[in-house]
């Protein structure tokens, strides 16, 4: 839900600072230039929080707090108060007419959302429409881990991904880095000394910035109490050590819900390429079925019509995978895409000897596949398979 | 214990006469500070090695000087004390501010016009005189600001009527300098 803020100022200077300060996140902000402009657009837009100076001509913040509480339709909305009046007797006595914070200007941007942050379910905008931030994007990932040699194995396992990964030892130097940074994702050894990981993991869920930012527990995989106790606080994931890296990597991309399309289908020119990887694991095999159709459909809708199986890289078959192809095949017929295989020798015995794939034909390389695509190009749904 | 009262409210009643100088000089001083830092983050520092500018001069007699063009921020205080304070910004200086303020650049504060950049002088002028006034409430002085109004230009002075008080201090903020003229209502002394 989009929340909506109400920033009455006489200052148009205030206003445009509110606005910059709430510009990353997932809210709307409506401005009131005084008083009675700003009870007007409390009974039009009936904002989620208001956010109220005192000095300004027409009516002052005093005046419209006190109508605002005097209204049965309005009463309930939290009001902060944001102005350069202050002083403790005055602080009080506008307290008492009932406002949820009080803010002395001048303010920071970051206290202003720290504490509407913490009325309001705050998320930040990165959330919803970056989505499809891909696997090539750079991110910024934290590891907390007091064994530097763990450290160094998950940015050594990952040094191929664009992901830059920062290692701190203590929790201290993970807050610090969360205060100056928005890490993309956290991983949080719950070795740390005491309870240092499960403190670390509630101070950064209560800022507002890392609010929804995964994070994940690193344990030993024998130390089922410690799995539990991370799983029932609401780790979003458990990497158990020793660390498997390929698995952990794609837990992170999916965390971190990175489009990994990329890594199976491409585009060479004209020509549709769907490769699957040498390892094509259940979890593969699974990523590329999600995306399968859509992508399909995408390069069908952008003007293409052909397009080659790549499986020259695949060390072998089985089910799962085969019934990965059947549909891939069935997809591009469906779509009349003109397609052609490429596999290795292994995969090509193997295919014999499967009743549903004996009849497949391969081509050795890339090139071979796409000359073939070329020769032919009349010919619709020609297909190696029967 | 209620025997005592009045006599102890008599004595520490506190009086504007009773505002040292230093007093005075240090709100200020601190006001200032703390709102270039909050806002802007810069750090200012009391500028007292002219003369006519030592903070307990009698200042009137030496009107702040102005060369080039200036912008001007004015918020008065009403209440138990009373009183006003200018802040006079040279046009680059407010353009500068104006700019770090609102996030924009150069070019889109040329588009927008003075009334951005007087908009932002005054805000600045409300902070701190709200700093400085909300100091001297917590001493036992409440009082309450007025709507703050921009002056411009480059050839006058302000002069104050002879009933009150003028202190100038001139502070250092980078490259540029703030003057800051507190004018301070003596009917009450």
């Amino acid at each position: 839900m989009r929340y909506k803020i109400l920033t009455v100022d006489d200052s148009k200077t205030v206003r445009i600072i509110v606005k910059k300060a709430f510009k990353t996140f997932d809210c709307d902000i409506i401005e009131a230039a005084n008083g009675v402009e700003g009870l007007a657009s409390a009974s039009k837009e009936t904002p989620d929080l208001i956010l109220l100076d005192i000095t300004m001509p027409v009516m002052d913040g005093v005046e419209m707090l006190t109508k605002l509480k005097s209204d049965p339709a309005l009463k309930a909305i939290p009001v902060i108060m944001l102005t350069a009046e202050g002083g403790r007797d005055n602080v009080l006595k506008i307290a008492k007419i009932g406002v949820r914070d009080y803010i002395v200007k001048p303010f920071k941007e970051e206290m202003l959302i720290e504490k509407c942050g913490r009325i309001l379910d705050l998320k930040p905008l990165n959330e919803g429409p970056q989505k499809a931030k891909s696997i090539f994007d750079p991110a910024t990932l934290l590891v907390v881990e007091d064994k530097p040699a763990i450290i160094q194995q998950i940015q050594e396992g990952l040094k191929h991904t664009p992901w830059k990964i920062h290692g701190v030892n203590t929790t201290g130097e993970g807050i610090d880095f969360c205060s100056k940074n928005t890490p993309d994702l956290i991983i949080i050894s719950l070795s740390l000394p005491e309870d240092a990981a499960f403190t670390l993991f509630r101070l950064i869920r209560q800022n507002v910035k890392t609010k929804y930012t995964p994070i994940f527990a690193l344990v030993v995989k024998t130390e089922m109490g410690a799995q539990q106790q991370a799983q029932q606080v609401g780790f979003s994931y458990i990497v158990t050590k020793p660390i498997e890296v390929p698995e952990l990597e794609s837990k992170i991309a999916k965390a971190m819900n990175l489009d990994t399309s990329q890594r199976y289908f491409t585009l060479d020119s004209d020509i549709f390429i769907m490769r699957l990887p040498e390892n094509t694991s259940q979890t593969v095999v699974g990523e590329v079925l999600n995306y399968l159709k859509p992508k399909i459909s995408e390069a069908v809708d952008a003007g293409i019509v052909k397009a080659v199986i790549d499986l020259h890289e695949l060390k072998g078959l089985n089910m799962a995978v085969i019934k990965l192809l059947i549909q891939a095949m069935q997809t591009c017929k469906d779509l009349a895409l003109q397609y052609t295989l490429v596999g290795n020798s292994q995969i090509a015995s193997e295919c014999k000897g499967f009743e549903d794939t004996r009849n497949w034909q391969f081509h050795e390389s890339l090139a071979d596949a796409k000359a073939s695509l070329s020769r032919s190009p009349a010919a619709p749904a020609q297909p190696a398979v029967a | 214990m209620s025997e005592k009262e009045p006599l102890t409210l008599q004595t520490l009643m506190p009086t504007i006469d009773q505002i040292s100088e230093s007093l005075f000089r240090e709100t200020i001083s601190r006001a200032v500070q703390d709102v270039f830092k909050t806002m802007l983050g810069k750090t200012t520092v009391l500028v007292n090695t002219e003369g006519s500018l030592v903070a307990d001069a009698p200042a009137w007699e030496q009107p702040v000087q102005i060369t080039g063009q200036q912008v001007v921020g004015t918020v008065g205080f009403i209440g138990d004390i009373s009183g006003l304070i200018y802040l006079y910004l040279d046009a680059a200086f407010a353009n500068e501010i104006a700019s770090h303020m609102l996030g924009m650049s150069d070019a889109e504060l040329e588009e927008a016009g003075d009334e951005v950049v007087n908009d932002a002088v005054g805000e600045l002028t409300n902070m701190t005189v709200g700093t400085f006034k909300n100091q001297l409430a917590d001493k036992g002085f409440p009082c309450k600001l007025t709507i703050p109004s921009i002056l411009r230009g480059s050839n006058f002075s302000i002069e104050p009527i002879s009933s009150a008080t003028r202190r100038i201090y001139r502070f250092q903020i980078g490259a540029h300098q703030l003057v800051a003229d507190l004018l301070m209502k003596t009917g009450d002394a």
